[in-house]
């Protein structure tokens, strides 16, 4: 049989226990916390913008003369250095008889070679975003996938020591339960307004 | 706490470098043999809700969610439409003018006149482009493939 002070100890344990593995997980959080975070305001708005690419629409023309002359091989390079586009050719297609399709890194160029006209559809990764957007919608899947669901139990175990941390009128049984009842009651909330 | 830093760096890494070098997308191919994109389109019938694997380049990426590319066919001035469900592929902008792979079962959208201006309004939404109505005359049968498993070459 477990003495008063015996008990007191094995609560205190419990306690240090909670709190230990609460800071620790914490701590090891924030960085993929901030980075969900980040990602889930940018890619919940994707109807509005696109939270991946900066995109840029550029329309000029060039002299189409010089092109009619040149052999089908030589269409690519000439088009290029009229536009002083100077990186390197990935691939050419040819969507239609009279229009080239020309692919450099993050830019693709669509000519007319009768008219001349020349459109630039430029896409920029926009730097640091485009990543996090990358982890946080699990492209990159293989062992990404199970970081990421050890992150999620990080998560379940961090709001579930969170709730015993304190004690006393701030703790779960004063107004943490009503924090905490606010909380869930937040989503069920939503789901009753919208399904 | 060194070596737990060690691993962590580690496991990051791994994850990162992993996905560097794939160029593997959703399932593995398991077909042997290849489908011409011609052939699929002037007999649409006999390959709607079959499994094919066709090859061809990359002549547009979805910018927006990377769900939808267009395959450049083995015919002149052709292509098809490669679509997935968003998320389950994502193609990388990066692969516009790269050739691909691509496995999935072929489908057939027909849509009355309102629903091609809805449909390809959306698809130049995407693309930041504007549509004009106007080049939509009348109803249309749209042969697509829903993409299960995609390699595209570096």
């Amino acid at each position: 049989m477990l003495s008063l002070k015996d008990k007191q100890n094995q609560k205190i344990k419990w306690r240090k226990w909670n709190k230990i593995i609460h800071r620790d997980l914490g701590y090891l959080c924030v960085g993929l916390t901030m980075l969900y975070a980040i990602s889930g305001i940018a890619v919940n708005h994707i109807a509005d913008w696109n939270p991946n690419y900066r995109l840029e629409r550029l329309t000029s023309s060039i002299d189409p003369e010089p092109l009619r002359t040149l052999p089908p091989q030589q269409l690519a390079p000439a088009i290029l250095a009229a536009i002083g586009e100077s990186r390197p050719l990935v691939d050419s297609f040819r969507p239609q008889p009279d229009k080239m399709q020309l692919f450099v890194k993050e830019n693709t160029i669509i000519v007319n070679l009768k008219t001349g006209a020349v459109v630039q559809e430029k896409s920029m990764p926009r730097k640091g975003l485009h990543q996090m957007n990358f982890l946080h919608l699990n492209h990159a899947k293989k062992l990404w996938t199970w970081f990421a669901d050890l992150y999620a139990l990080a998560l379940f175990c961090l709001a579930l020591t969170g709730m015993f941390v304190l004690r006393g009128k701030n703790g779960i049984t004063g107004r943490g339960a009503w924090l905490t009842g606010a909380g869930v009651f937040m989503p069920l909330f939503f789901l009753w307004l919208y399904v | 706490m060194k070596t737990f830093l060690v691993i962590v760096a580690t496991l990051i890494t791994l994850s990162f470098s992993s996905n560097a070098l794939a160029k593997d997308y959703g399932k593995p191919l398991r077909l042997t043999e290849q489908t011409k994109i011609s052939t699929i389109l002037d007999n649409p019938d006999t390959f709607i809700g079959k499994r094919v694997q066709v090859s061809g380049m990359i002549i547009e990426v979805c910018a927006t969610r990377g769900c939808w590319v267009y395959l450049s066919s083995d015919r002149p001035y052709e292509k098809i439409q490669i679509k997935v469900l968003d998320g389950e592929i994502v193609f990388p902008m990066s692969a516009s003018g790269r050739q691909a792979t691509v496995e999935g079962t072929v489908e057939q959208l027909a849509m009355s006149k309102e629903k091609v201006i809805e449909y390809k309004r959306h698809l130049a939404e995407e693309q930041g482009k504007s549509f004009d109505p106007s080049t939509v005359t009348g109803d249309e049968k749209i042969i697509r493939i829903h993409a299960l498993g995609a390699v595209i070459e570096g």
